[in-house]
């Protein structure tokens, strides 16, 4: 080892220790409390605990709460990040315009939510989501439109959360974009103007490639965000109606706290742990080929 | 943490200072935080919102300074048991009397010092709070559903009060939804069990078999509970809403969007702090119907342990004691509505009105529960699948095979632990 490795490592070691205490260890105790049935039962009596092996895994297969809470997951996955992504990226488009005023001002107000209390924030919007008084149906009786029960219909409570998880996290992204936004050469950009390229051309050709890797890496953390959704759900409808927003976390977070099956959430926290990991490693993939790494 | 911890004097303790400071007056409890002298006392609810006041007299009396903490009824029980696990349990706390098996069981709560301590309550009261035959909570309060009505609305349509049948309450459904057509007869939510219990129990069906080890829910009693409970979503007569959808349901009910509102006892408080609202002649009380008039209802009842992990258990049962005695009962029942566990306490005048007399007679008719550990989560679980077969996702029949499967599942490892010996 040279002189220079060795400092490397004298300076990464405090880190390094952190991780293996707060990360690693934990993590290998909760791999091996999956292989057990620990429950209520091994609380009152260490004898009670049994190793099963895989069996929280095939049990959890046969659960249709999880698979329920999968396909939720998997739903606000899907819809949640291009919806985030989107908006993020759309606002930060708009407030890069130099025609734009105040633009710090327009950039908190924008990011405020982000930084607010979860459980305040919900408060709010489940009064602007209330079917017979809220602000939202009554924007939708001005067109015309019959009223929505938001957070009682099972048909619209996802819809109904991702509308309050899009406007609680877009800031982050937002102020992530506006700073890959400034990157972007401004010359290429007045070549391609010059060269008759359109708003959506230059953005297509000139933005995007420049702000790529920035936009990987949002998509990245959002996905793996979204596969995490647990406050939202959890302070707006309780996981209901109808078992319609209960999500990985929030069916582990039931078995673990709630009802104490601590060997059946650790399987459920391995199996969100390595969904995360696939994805995410398909994304980097993704992300190589575009030379975005 | 550290930067906290050295420093005599930070921002926080000024900003606590200062609001103590202000408050000091109003807060008795504000300067006292984390006093090493003072016993500890979980409950949820109203009852913790409270308790404080029951407090005074007992630490003027014994000298010994109470600290209280209210905690949220829908995460009691996750609080409750990691508290357990964590050795941080106070050395009082109020139970659901459901849970009092669980926490027995685990070891969290210590069986009454003196049997005498368990007498002078009404029936079925004490059979939840035993574990292996010895007693580990005492009783504190006792409620169950009934319904509360609207006299008005009931009028228009020639009623003097509820009726307490199934087909009367069918009747008055379809009465009221003639003339109301936008409007509703009972709120039940979809996610709340205690109707659906209430009713199984009325219909004489016991959910579980074979030791507590197995569901039994396709049953011609359960199924007819179940279809009764169906049928009134189904025609119209009750809204399909689940508690988080209703912001202020006693609004709604002083509105007239619904007549009929099954609740237990501490409704009453909320009915008699917003007159304003709903005028206390415009209400009654009466008890749920059954298959055939009123009947064995579940109970809803708290209870009061001391935690295994106290460190003066002499104190912590006098504090017990002192929170489940005639005077405190009775003092509790004036400021929030809770009805006195003990049976002497119902001597007196302050419990004669007919308000009470429907809860009155329901006490001594308590319809029987499971007392297992898993029991909290299958009535979740069952209210679950309830609530599919409400809104058309099962048919009656699946729904009930649907439990079965569900709660056998659930039951499983209890059946391998009953089956090698290791519990009851």
């Amino acid at each position: 080892m040279t002189r220079q490795e060795r400092s490397a490592w004298l300076f990464a070691a405090p880190v390094l220790a952190v991780i293996a205490l707060v990360f690693v260890l934990p993590t290998l105790l909760a791999l091996g409390l999956s292989v057990t049935d620990y429950s209520i039962y091994a609380l009152a009596d260490w004898s009670n605990l049994r190793f099963v092996g895989f069996g929280n895994f095939t049990d959890l297969l046969a659960t249709p709460l999880f698979w329920r809470a999968l396909g939720n997951t998997a739903v606000f996955a899907a819809l949640g990040v291009p919806m985030a992504i989107g908006t993020s990226l759309f606002t930060a488009l708009l407030l890069n315009d130099a025609t734009v005023r105040w633009k710090p001002l327009w950039r908190v107000a924008l990011f405020a939510p982000y930084v607010t209390g979860i459980v305040a924030t919900a408060v709010v919007w489940r009064f602007l989501l209330n079917t017979r008084f809220g602000l939202l149906n009554w924007l939708l009786a001005q067109i015309e439109v019959a009223p929505v029960d938001w957070l009682g219909d099972p048909r619209w409570s996802i819809p109904a959360i991702l509308l309050f998880v899009t406007w609680k996290v877009f800031g982050y992204n937002m102020i992530v974009f506006t700073a890959a936004l400034a990157t972007v050469p401004q010359d290429l950009m007045e070549a391609a103007r010059l060269d008759g390229a359109g708003a959506w051309t230059r953005f297509r050709h000139v933005t995007l490639p420049a702000i790529g890797p920035t936009l990987l890496l949002a998509t990245v953390l959002s996905v793996a965000g979204f596969l995490q959704l647990f406050a939202e759900p959890y302070v707006m409808t309780l996981g209901g109606p109808s078992q319609s927003t209960v999500t990985i976390l929030y069916f582990m977070f039931d078995e673990g706290f709630k009802w104490w099956n601590l060997g059946q959430a650790s399987t459920v926290a391995f199996v969100l742990l390595l969904l995360i990991l696939s994805l995410t490693l398909i994304q980097t993939r993704i992300g190589r080929r575009y030379e975005w790494l | 943490m550290n930067d906290r911890a050295g420093e005599g004097w930070t921002r926080r303790r000024a900003l606590q200072a200062l609001s103590c400071a202000s408050t000091a007056t109003l807060l008795p409890g504000c300067t006292s935080r984390r006093d090493p002298e003072a016993l500890t006392f979980w409950a949820t609810g109203y009852e913790g919102d409270y308790a404080p006041h029951l407090m005074t007299a007992f630490s003027a009396r014994t000298g010994i300074p109470v600290e209280t903490q209210s905690l949220p009824g829908t995460a009691a029980h996750e609080k409750y048991l990691t508290a357990r696990a964590g050795a941080s349990l106070p050395d009082v706390m109020m139970l659901p009397s459901g849970w009092a098996g669980e926490f027995a069981m685990i070891g969290a709560i210590a069986p009454l010092p003196d049997p005498a301590l368990a007498q002078d309550t009404f029936p079925g009261v004490m059979r939840p709070l035993t574990y292996e035959g010895r007693a580990f909570a005492m009783p504190w309060s006792v409620g169950s559903q009934v319904q509360f009505y609207r006299r008005d609305l009931l009028g228009e349509v020639g009623y003097d009060t509820a009726p307490t049948s199934w087909e009367g309450w069918r009747d008055l459904g379809a009465k009221l939804k003639r003339r109301h057509p936008d409007r509703y007869t009972m709120l039940m939510f979809l996610n709340w069990w205690d109707t659906l219990i209430t009713f199984a129990g009325q219909a004489g069906a016991y959910p579980l078999r074979d030791n507590d080890t197995r569901g039994h829910f396709r049953t011609p009693a359960y199924r007819h509970a179940l279809a009764f409970y169906v049928s009134l979503f189904a025609d119209g007569y009750a809204p399909r809403v689940s508690s988080n959808e209703l912001q202020d349901p006693l609004a709604a009910f002083a509105q007239g969007w619904f007549a009929i509102y099954p609740n237990g006892p501490t409704l009453l408080t909320d009915l008699h702090r917003r007159t304003s609202e709903i005028a206390a002649g415009a209400w009654g009380v009466a008890r749920m119907p059954g298959p055939g008039g009123p009947g064995a209802v579940s109970a809803i009842n708290n209870s009061i342990a001391v935690s295994t992990t106290t460190r003066r258990p002499a104190e912590a049962w006098a504090l017990a004691r002192h929170l489940t005695s005639v005077s405190s009962e009775l003092r509790f029942q004036q400021m929030i509505g809770v009805l006195p566990a003990r049976r002497s306490a119902w001597r007196s005048a302050q419990l004669a009105g007919p308000v009470l007399r429907p809860f009155a007679e329901q006490v001594e008719q308590p319809a029987m529960q499971p007392t297992i550990v898993e029991w909290e989560r299958i009535r979740l679980e069952v209210q679950i699948i309830a609530e599919r077969v409400v809104r058309g996702g099962l048919t009656i029949d699946e729904g009930l095979a649907a439990m079965d499967a569900r709660v056998d599942a659930l039951l499983a490892q209890r059946r391998r632990l009953v089956a090698a010996g290791k519990i009851a």
